[in-house]
């Protein structure tokens, strides 16, 4: 009876020694291989995709530093209130 | 062509602010009542100006209009870009608040320099009208560019340099000045040839407004 346990060790043993060099050798390295390029696509199309993202983002900085019809509005809007007053009480100072 | 926040000295930063109030009380001073609705408008033109940009090469360039406002205003020129700086500082953030003072001079310095010089010059005949204007448009620019180097140079850099590269950067800004002020105040001596005078309708009004008896 206390041959079964050693026998099924060497068995155990035999393989794992036969099939290491197996997994290791084909199987393994082209999954390995084809995750590697998946991973590599990816990072490869986020990358593109961050960048595009990044161009975006300092567009719109630039658009946002740009004054808008707002304030261009706003400003003629001023000048011609302040030029208004300033008239309005030219004349009444004249009258 | 605008000076940014902290770029000069504060000792030029207080000259600046302290001067350029001097001259626009004097410009103030100057100005008649009747002559507010053309200063309005010139103001709200030089305001409008520095956002028309015009694609030159790689790079894009915007009219200043010194020297046209200058031509047409005389000594209210002043007044009206000074508001007009101050309302691009204060809404499009084109140069800082604590460099007004030094932004004002760059341009109204040139603008009443332009303004004399176009009196003294524009003659009698529309086409030599047009030419001083478009002249004065043109020294306008360069007059701020050189006025620029000066700042700067205050503030430690070499005059020559920046003077050189302010010009030299300024050149196609220069030529479309000087072709929009020669159009403009060509367009202006056939239409309304009385806008061009110094003291603009002071004469025709003065004596109406005393005929009026007040009710």
């Amino acid at each position: 009876m206390k041959t079964w346990p050693i026998l099924f060790l060497i068995l155990l043993f035999t393989a794992c020694w036969l099939s290491t060099p197996a997994l290791a050798g084909t199987g393994n390295a082209t999954s390995c291989t084809k995750v590697t390029a998946k991973i590599e696509a990816q990072d490869t199309k986020l990358s593109a995709d961050l960048r595009r993202i990044y161009r975006e983002i300092a567009a719109l900085r630039a658009d946002f530093n740009k004054p808008g019809m707002r304030e261009i509005f706003g400003g003629l809007g001023y000048i011609a209130g302040l030029f208004g007053v300033a008239a309005f009480v030219a004349s009444r100072r004249k009258d | 062509m605008h000076i940014s926040d902290g770029v000069l000295p504060t000792s030029v930063t207080l000259g600046g602010y302290a001067l350029s109030i001097a001259i626009l009380a004097w410009s103030v001073r100057r100005t008649k009542s009747e002559e507010l609705p053309k200063v309005a408008v010139v103001s709200a033109a030089f305001f409008v100006a520095s956002l028309i940009h015009i694609p030159f090469g790689p790079t894009s360039v915007h009219l200043l209009l010194a020297g046209l406002s200058g031509a047409l205003l005389g000594s209210s020129a002043f007044l009206a870009i000074a508001l007009a700086l101050l309302l691009q500082s204060l809404l499009f953030q084109f140069g800082g608040l604590t460099a007004l003072g030094a932004n004002v001079l760059m341009m109204g310095l040139p603008a009443l320099a332009c303004g004399w010089l176009f009196q003294c010059f524009k003659g009698r005949t529309r086409t030599r009208q047009a030419i001083a204007g478009g002249l004065a448009g043109a020294l306008g620019t360069a007059l701020a560019a050189v006025i620029l180097a000066l700042l700067l140079a205050t503030g430690g850099e070499d005059f020559y340099g920046v003077a050189e590269f302010a010009l030299a950067a300024n050149i196609p800004v220069i030529i479309i000045e000087g072709v929009v002020s020669f159009f403009t105040i060509g367009f202006l001596a056939r239409v309304k040839p009385e806008l061009l005078e110094p003291g603009m309708g002071l004469t025709i009004q003065n004596p109406n407004r005393n005929e009026v008896p007040n009710p």
